[in-house]
């Protein structure tokens, strides 16, 4: 759901642009999606056209999305070469509350053309009532086989059929800090080594972590997603699976463990500002104390787009030399290597000649070397060449990838919205009261 | 774009007219063959028909829906009788709701009442009145999404000793010894905060309410009962006060109505988190998120059920009214 947070993020973030405007120097402070090489964008241009089978098509098509602000521009570069190259308008509808509106489309009769958002178990839902087209069809096997992974393939199908192919990623599980005042590993061997830390931190007077859970009304997705991370890697790609899929219940031991292990980054004295600062500061923000004089906390968990959003409050902070990142280190050595990733994906409901040719160019390879020159996604699509990335953080996070022993989605974002929403205010409530782990794990059980 | 926009705003717009128009002028020519006395009888049906039949798609007919939804599984296919009525009721979060509304019910109209009658009363008084009266005036042109962002950052915590950046928590921490309050984290305070809210965006239509109804209250009145030696306080409370009774009442109500249907601000400050939900966001999430017609049917019945006596209280007053007038 990063994407849906982030758009939040982006309305957040236009506000906290606004006050640092006012409180720091005239220096331009708004990242402008930055223009992608003329060559890419005349090969996304051929490649639109050919999509649409060598002709302009004229008309429109729909679709709905979760991007807005600054995110849909971005997209928008994306979109551009297409719409010039066929004709065709492409009619972009964002919105926060992507299921409800859709549902409510569907129901009337009157759904969008293409869908676009990072709940792929809300997509499932919908792929399971028949209402998806099978992109295996539309878009065909060689071409989806040459440009995406077996795992994002699968993780965007239900049973043989394709619902969704992924159209940006994130990566998640990053520690995000400051240069300049983190003394600590930057290259931990494992979790304990950096927890070994941050105590050694908290006992002298200065909490490690900076942590925030507010997103008003999704609020506690960080805490859910680190979770869900510390899930995947602690108890291993198989059980992850089972779990996400309700063959192991949520209380079970090991997702127990998981909530404990996360429970050491926000305990009294160990996260910024203790628990109620964590519960109400907004996760745009939750960096904001590590640039305090002195810095009130040094270590942020957070996803690849962290970087753009600190950058972006803090537009003097120079990538690599006032912000960095490291990978979370191996919680088990048993599962070494393991990231998580989230992003969106992209379906289809009515097929009309418009959207066939909207969602093949989507799957191109020029398309993703276009997401990628937005410097805010990194490209699912694996022909696209690394050096793309100008930016520092997305170049970083590609490196990531490609040493990791394996990625896996993030399970809540394959789970029915119901269980996702129960499983954020588990967040919220374990960071609260996490002598009551057992009731809460309980409460989300119960959903299923 | 915005051109396109404007001209089919300006289409739809002649087209409702002449659509009008044509059905007035048919209707009548139609009903020109009645009897004298059946004419008299069908003419105000041609006029409210339309009305009636736009309020019975609308809302009747989802209404009527609704409560029939109530009674049947997530899916609407089986009868499953008061089973959602029982399962919501007896759900705690459902309870939390209800608690919750049941507050907002009692400290908003109250509290809107207090504050709209009381500016509308002073500021008269005060040459810098009219300054007030718009202050209060304004929020009600801002959308109530936007007004749950701003009170989230009026709200705003930090932790002691760092510098506050919500509003409220700077004034505050102005006070020697007073530590910042997590007002919608803390849920002792949440509920209240978040009605405090509503009531900014509120109050200032109860005060116009008021003050219009202020202007009603005859000048001689207050004279005459200031020179057989009223008090200020006492001329407000035995003259102009009873005057106002009716106002109050309609105030009271909307601001009732309001409180019920509470749901925006709820949503974007807080969705229901901390104990905080009420009746409309519980009835949403059962809606949206988890797609069951049945038990979110349930919720709205209940809602309805509440509002009703109201309505009819309110309808009722209104004809009473019209009928002394």
């Amino acid at each position: 759901m990063q994407q849906l947070r982030s758009a939040v993020a982006g309305a957040v973030t236009a506000v906290l642009v606004l006050s640092a405007c006012s409180s720091s120097d005239s220096e331009p402070v708004t990242r402008q999606t930055p223009e992608a090489p003329r060559s890419d964008v005349e090969a996304a241009e051929a490649a639109a056209l050919e999509a649409a089978g060598g002709k302009t098509l004229d008309g429109q098509v729909t679709m709905l999305g979760v991007l807005g602000g600054a995110e849909l521009d971005a997209f928008r570069t994306v979109l551009r070469p297409f719409e010039k190259a066929t004709g065709v308008e492409v009619q972009y509808e964002g919105t926060r509350d992507f299921a409800a509106v859709l549902q409510t489309r569907v129901d009337g009769g009157n759904p969008p053309d293409v869908v676009a958002t990072p709940a792929i178990g809300e997509m499932a839902g919908f792929a399971e009532e028949g209402e998806l087209a099978d992109l295996r069809d539309v878009v065909g096997d060689d071409v989806l086989d040459a440009n995406f992974s077996t795992s994002l393939l699968e993780t965007g199908s239900l049973d043989d059929e394709v619902f969704g192919i992924f159209n940006s990623v994130n990566l998640g599980g990053l520690i995000w800090y400051d240069p300049k005042t983190y003394e600590g590993p930057t290259d931990p061997a494992s979790w304990e080594e950096l927890q070994a830390w941050a105590a050694e931190t908290a006992e002298s007077g200065t909490a490690p972590w900076c942590v925030g859970l507010e997103s008003g009304a999704a609020s506690g997705w960080p805490a859910a997603d680190f979770i869900d991370e510390i899930l995947l890697r602690e108890a291993g790609p198989e059980f992850h699976k089972r779990w996400r899929e309700g063959e192991e219940p949520w209380t079970s031991p090991e997702v127990k463990h998981a909530f404990e292990t996360y429970g050491g980054t926000v305990a009294e004295g160990v996260a910024y500002g203790g628990t109620t600062n964590v519960l109400s500061t907004n996760f745009a923000k939750a960096a904001n104390p590590m640039f305090d004089e002195p810095a009130g906390c040094f270590i942020l968990q957070q996803a690849t787009f962290m970087g753009g959003i600190i950058t972006d409050s803090f537009p003097r902070l120079e990538p690599g030399k006032d912000l960095d990142f490291f990978a979370v280190p191996d919680f088990n050595a048993d599962y070494p290597g393991i990231r998580s990733i989230s992003g969106e994906i992209v379906g289809m409901i009515n097929e009309t000649p418009q959207s066939v040719a909207l969602v093949k160019y989507l799957a191109t390879r020029e398309a993703g070397t276009l997401i990628a020159s937005t410097g805010r996604w990194l490209s699912p699509n694996k022909n696209v060449d690394d050096d793309i990335y100008k930016d520092y953080f997305l170049r970083k996070a590609a490196q990531v990838i490609a040493a990791a022993e394996g990625t896996y989605s993030l399970g809540n974002s394959l789970m029915p919205q119901t269980t996702v929403d129960a499983f954020w205010k588990a967040g919220l409530d374990y960071t609260q009261n996490p002598e009551d782990v057992d009731a809460i794990l309980q409460t989300v059980e119960d959903t299923r | 774009m915005i051109a396109d926009r404007i001209r089919l705003v300006l289409i739809a717009v002649a087209l409702i007219s002449i659509l009008t128009v044509v059905y007035l002028r048919l209707g009548d020519r139609t009903l020109a063959h009645l009897s004298q006395a059946g004419y008299r009888r069908a003419m105000p049906w041609l006029f409210i028909g339309p009305g009636v039949l736009i309020v019975g798609l609308t809302l009747v007919f989802p209404g009527i829906l609704t409560v029939f939804f109530s009674f049947f599984d997530s899916e609407g296919t089986s009868f499953v009788g008061f089973d959602n009525y029982v399962a919501t009721l007896s759900d705690p979060v459902t309870q939390i709701a209800l608690r919750n509304t049941g507050l907002w019910v009692i400290l908003l109209p109250s509290l809107s009442v207090l504050v709209g009658l009381a500016i509308a009363v002073l500021a008269d008084r005060v040459w810098y009145g009219g300054l007030v009266k718009a202050a209060l005036f304004l929020p009600i042109a801002i959308s109530a999404v936007a007004a749950g962002v701003i009170w989230t950052f009026m709200y705003e915590y930090q932790p002691p000793l760092a510098a506050q950046t919500g509003t409220v928590n700077s004034i505050i921490t102005l006070l020697p010894g007073a530590e910042p309050i997590a007002w919608i984290i803390n849920e002792a305070t949440n509920n209240y905060a978040l009605i405090g809210a509503t009531l900014w965006t509120q109050a200032g239509f109860a005060m116009v309410i008021f003050a219009a109804a202020l202007r009603s209250i005859p000048d001689e009145l207050l004279e005459a009962a200031r020179l057989d030696g009223a008090s200020e306080w006492k001329a407000f409370r035995f003259l102009t006060l009873p005057l106002l009774l009716p106002t109050v009442v309609v105030v009271m109500t909307t601001m009732t109505v309001i409180a019920l249907k509470a749901f925006d601000i709820v949503y974007v400050m807080t969705n229901g988190a901390y104990g905080t939900d009420v009746l409309s966001t519980v009835m949403y999430r059962e809606l949206f998120t988890a797609k069951d017609n049945g038990t979110a049917g349930a919720v709205a019945t209940i809602l309805m059920l509440a509002v009703a006596p109201i309505m009819y209280y309110n309808l009722r007053q209104f004809r009473r009214q019209s009928r002394e007038a």
